[in-house]
């Protein structure tokens, strides 16, 4: 696993609203899966820990959950994005590019020296 | 918003218990399966494409645990599963539970009922707006004991001058008045105040706008809320309504807080008038113009910004130049302060020493009751080892255990505060139901406020902690293969102070400290109650009245006492009616230097005598004896004035000489003197013999009337409780609107005056008690335990031959030997203690003999009882069980 990059800290929540909003009501397993393969397999995720993030997530009110049906027609639940989750997504999502715009400013001066 | 949402949900889900696993499960279990499936998919066996699966996962027991973690709250959850097993433990150990309750209830409670008397009188601020920047002011003389009043002009140049306060305010003290209407007439204190004086308080009116600074001559009232509620039906459209107050009309302007009493805390006001209007009701008040007479109490509100520094920098400046300016009056004054509300100086010290004698007591309690419930849960502690083992090899950590025991005792303090806190609510209503022998009516209640609550929770926590630190420590750390087995596993044998035994010793000597003060002062009840007052109760009743308040001009005053007199000596059971100012034992009334006549008092010898009013027959009622000379007989205004005197009087002005026919000056008279009688108390009970002046009440009603009103006494032949009403009746008849106080029997007025050796005895007669039987409970538990702990012992020697009786010396000498080392310790230490309580005794002195000889016997003998319970239990041990025990 040491060529792969553990999740940080409170990145996951971020990941995870973000997915739900691009593909609608999701199951834990589904999501799991698609944060590995929209990292391009780079992010080492134990599937395991998206569930008390998930449970964190509802407990905020930004997702809810339901018992559904998946494509397989296996018994899942499913979560989706309430209007709270989208606040909280485009909130979160210009925080986290403003981080990002800064370090990667102060990176740039830093090559450039 | 939503983080605070997400603890909600949380703390619900620990408070429910919820534990809904099964949800995850599926939810977990759908997940491997679609994971299976695609591995599956891939080319993998079912088996190892679950493998992989639940690799990736990370573990079903991780996600739940992970998951459960975020669920509820796991911090709580922890605390509350150990609160659980405290409770749980406390509650299977019934006994032991509810005796440390109470030990620590009693203790706790005392310690609440003095912090609250503590409370109210030395931390509670004055009911004043900011009351950190108001000032009390007073006048120090050079040499003389602190402190005097204001004369008008003093307050005058100090309220001009003084940059430091914003303004000055003065008042006068209670001054009765009478108020009638309505119902029954009664007689109702105020103050005088400048009209400044709510303003410089700022203290906003309940309703109405007090008085403004033009008011200082105008008929104005500001009611009491007390006084607005009981007269007045709490009328909500008072404001500007008349009241009739001593005969006089006042305008009600407004009524003021209900938890003011007066700026000292002490004193009962019942309304306020501008100070220019006191005239009217108090007749020869002094003059406004004069700097001799100090009748006035100051208040200063500091400006903002202003230091302590300054304030005593400027009144020093400002004393100087009064003292420059006015030599002959004001030479040697200074100024002094205190923060407005603070106990006044002059009783200062007094209160100061009963309260830390007390705080002792109480604290002497508190830690005889902790020393007891230290050594039950020492006890306990020991006997739970073989538990706290169990659960070390479990794997427990020690922490944990110790949190545990810390847990159990905190919440034994908490119990045992919160009962204390019940009974000081009972205790501290029964404080404030006491009267004491003063004419002017104080406001002395005492109520547990917020201050003693946050006291309380403190100390049953403190009580709580230190409780649990000693058996915490000790049961947690027992040596496991040892305790399992049942040994005790830290109980070092052959030591022979061990940690309980300096319990027992140290309980044992505070309880000996603890009770010799407790009898110090029923002795002192006691000789109280033999002091020789000097005059019989037996079949008196008084009554008071202030006619002057009606109105009455002091020789209408001397006729209707005449009237009233004769028509109470003509009910049927009266066989003698007498008047005087004041009753004896009231706290005094006035006192005069005498000189003996034409002499001067700077180069002779003068004696400061209390002076009383008396008509004809008063001594014979009160069965004082009269040893020589005449009674009073009827005098007349414009005769001679004539005196009589006591004994000490006599003794100490004429020595061995004849008083009889001499003349004596003082107060501006000369008396003639006619008669010499019996000693007896005048103003307290515990006071030194006082000289006395009895003098003419119709010779000298006229020209130097009583400020304080006039008491009517009348001897019965029966109960004269029985003829209270058929008085009063009498006295309405003569005047429908009199108001009459003080009714009441001689008896109950001189109850009344013991009514502070009473209350020292009972509060310590209480405390004294409860520590008795805290350390003889300590002192049976301790024996008790040693001897079960050691059952085995005891059946080998008695297996080996050891007769019964020895058994019993054997655990006799082991209590005894535990007493005798507490007695030696705590004897010295209360033979240093009682000098504090030395100044509150009555006639006995602190190092008193018999309290010294018979309170440790009385000791010994409840130690030995103790102790003999448990060895006699001890000596019939049957060696067989004991040595087949476990």
């Amino acid at each position: 696993m040491g060529d792969k990059t553990d999740v940080w800290q409170g990145t996951l929540a971020l990941m995870v609203l973000r997915t739900l909003e691009t593909m609608g009501p999701q199951h834990g397993y589904g999501l799991a899966r698609r944060i590995e393969q929209t990292s391009g397999d780079v992010l080492a995720l134990n599937y395991g820990t998206i569930y008390p993030s998930l449970l964190k997530l509802e407990q905020e009110g930004y997702i809810r959950s339901q018992w559904g049906n998946s494509e397989n027609n296996r018994r899942a639940k499913f979560y989706e994005l309430t209007k709270a989750g989208q606040r909280q997504l485009r909130k979160a999502t210009q925080e986290w590019n403003q981080t990002t715009e800064i370090l990667a400013r102060f990176l740039e001066d830093a090559s450039e020296v | 918003m939503n983080k605070l949402r997400a603890f909600w949900i949380r703390l619900l889900n620990t408070l429910r218990r919820a534990h809904d696993d099964e949800d995850l499960a599926h939810e977990l279990e759908s997940h491997i399966a679609m994971d299976t499936e695609r591995g599956v998919r891939n080319g993998l066996s079912p088996e190892e494409a679950r493998r992989q699966a639940l690799i990736r996962l990370g573990g079903m027991a991780q996600v739940h645990d992970a998951y459960g973690g975020r669920r509820g709250l796991p911090w709580l959850e922890s605390f509350l599963r150990d609160l659980y097993y405290s409770v749980r433990s406390l509650a299977r150990n019934r006994l032991v539970t509810a005796v440390a309750i109470l030990s620590i209830a009693l203790g706790i409670g005392s310690n609440t009922t003095i912090f609250s008397i503590v409370s109210r009188f030395m931390l509670r601020p004055a009911p004043v707006g900011d009351p950190g920047t108001l000032l009390s002011l007073h006048i120090l003389h050079d040499g003389d004991r602190c402190c005097n009043q204001f004369p008008w002009p003093v307050y005058a140049d100090l309220r001009e001058q003084a940059k430091v306060f914003s303004d000055v305010a003065a008042y006068f003290d209670l001054i009765p008045a009478s108020i009638s209407g309505g119902t029954e007439p009664e007689r109702v204190w105020r103050q005088g105040v400048t009209p400044n004086f709510f303003r410089v308080a700022e203290m906003p009116m309940v309703m109405g706008a007090g008085f403004s600074g033009s008011d200082e001559k105008m008929p104005l009232v500001v009611l009491s809320e007390r006084l607005w509620r009981r007269r007045f039906n709490s009328d909500k459209n008072i404001v500007g309504k008349s009241v009739i107050l001593s005969g006089h009309i006042f305008t009600v302007t407004g009524i003021a807080p209900a938890a003011f009493h007066s700026i000292d805390q002490i004193l009962n006001a019942e309304f306020w008038v501008p100070l220019g209007m006191t005239p009217q009701l108090a007749a020869s008040l002094p003059p406004h113009d004069s700097r001799e007479y100090h009748w006035l109490s100051v208040i200063g509100r500091v400006r903002p910004g202003v230091t302590r520094k300054d304030v005593i920098a400027e009144l020093s400046t400002i004393a100087d130049r009064l003292a420059a300016s006015y030599p002959a009056t004001d030479k040697g004054n200074h100024f002094a302060f205190e923060q407005a509300g603070s106990l006044p100086p002059s009783g200062r010290s007094t209160v100061l020493l009963f309260l830390s004698a007390l705080a002792i007591v109480v604290l002497l309690l508190l830690a005889i009751a902790g020393f007891n419930v230290a050594n039950l849960l020492f006890a306990q502690a020991i006997n739970r080892q073989r538990e706290m083992a169990v659960r070390l090899a479990l794997g427990a950590t020690r922490g944990r255990l110790l949190r545990l025991f810390m847990l159990e005792s905190l919440l034994l303090g908490l119990g045992g505060g919160a009962l204390g806190v019940l009974l000081s609510v009972w205790s501290t209503k029964a404080l404030s139901s006491l009267r004491l022998p003063v004419p002017v009516p104080l406001d002395l209640s005492v109520s547990i406020d917020g201050r003693t609550l946050a006291f309380t929770f403190l100390i049953s926590v403190l009580c709580g902690l230190l409780l649990g630190l000693a058996p915490a420590w000790a049961a947690s750390r027992p040596r496991i293969a040892n305790a399992l087995k049942g040994d005790a596993g830290f109980e070092v044998r052959g030591r022979r102070i061990s940690p309980r035994n300096f319990l027992v010793v140290a309980q044992v000597a505070m309880a000996l400290v603890l009770l010799t003060v407790t009898g110090l002062f029923l002795r002192s009840l006691e000789s109280a109650s033999q002091i020789n007052i000097g005059f019989k109760t037996r079949g008196l009743l008084m009554l008071s009245i202030d006619p002057r308040l009606n109105g009455y001009s002091p020789l209408k005053i001397g006729a209707f006492l005449a009237e009233l007199r004769e028509q109470a000596a003509a009910l049927p059971s009266v066989d003698t009616a007498v008047c005087t100012d004041v009753a004896m034992l009231s706290d005094g009334n006035r006192s005069d230097g005498f000189t003996v006549g034409g002499r001067s008092a700077k180069v002779d010898s003068s004696v400061l005598a209390d002076l009383y009013m008396v008509t004809a027959g008063y001594f014979d009622v009160f069965g004082i004896p009269r040893l020589a000379g005449n009674d009073f007989n009827h005098e007349t205004a414009s005769g001679p004035r004539v005196a009589v005197i006591n004994r000490a009087f006599a003794d100490r002005l004429f020595g061995g000489a004849n008083p009889i026919g001499q003349r004596i000056d003082g107060g501006g008279w000369t008396y003639q003197i006619i008669g010499v009688v019996g000693n007896a108390k005048s103003r307290t009970l515990g006071e030194d013999t006082r000289p006395i002046l009895y003098r003419s009440l119709d010779q000298s009603i006229a020209n130097d009337p009583s400020m304080m009103g006039y008491t009517l006494i009348v001897h019965t032949r029966g109960d004269p409780a029985g003829i209270a009403e058929a008085l009063r009746r009498e006295v309405h008849r003569l005047d429908p609107t009199m108001a009459i106080y003080n009714l009441e029997t001689m008896d109950e007025h001189v109850r009344t005056a013991y009514v502070l050796p009473r209350v020292a005895a009972m509060l310590f007669g209480v405390f004294g008690g409860i520590g008795l039987v805290l350390a003889t409970v300590g002192l049976y538990g301790v024996m008790s335990f040693a001897v079960t702990r050691r059952t085995r012992e005891i059946g080998i020697r008695m297996a080996i031959g050891a007769q019964p009786a020895a058994v019993l010396r054997l655990v006799l000498r082991r209590g005894m030997t535990l007493t005798f080392a507490a007695l030696a310790l705590g004897w010295p230490a209360a033979w240093m203690l009682a000098k504090i309580a030395s100044n509150f005794l009555y006639g006995i002195s602190p190092h008193d003999t018999l309290t010294f000889t018979l309170v440790p016997i009385v000791l010994l003998l409840v130690a030995l009882v103790a102790a003999w319970i448990p060895a006699r239990r001890a000596a019939s041990i049957n060696p067989t069980q004991a040595l087949g025990m476990d």
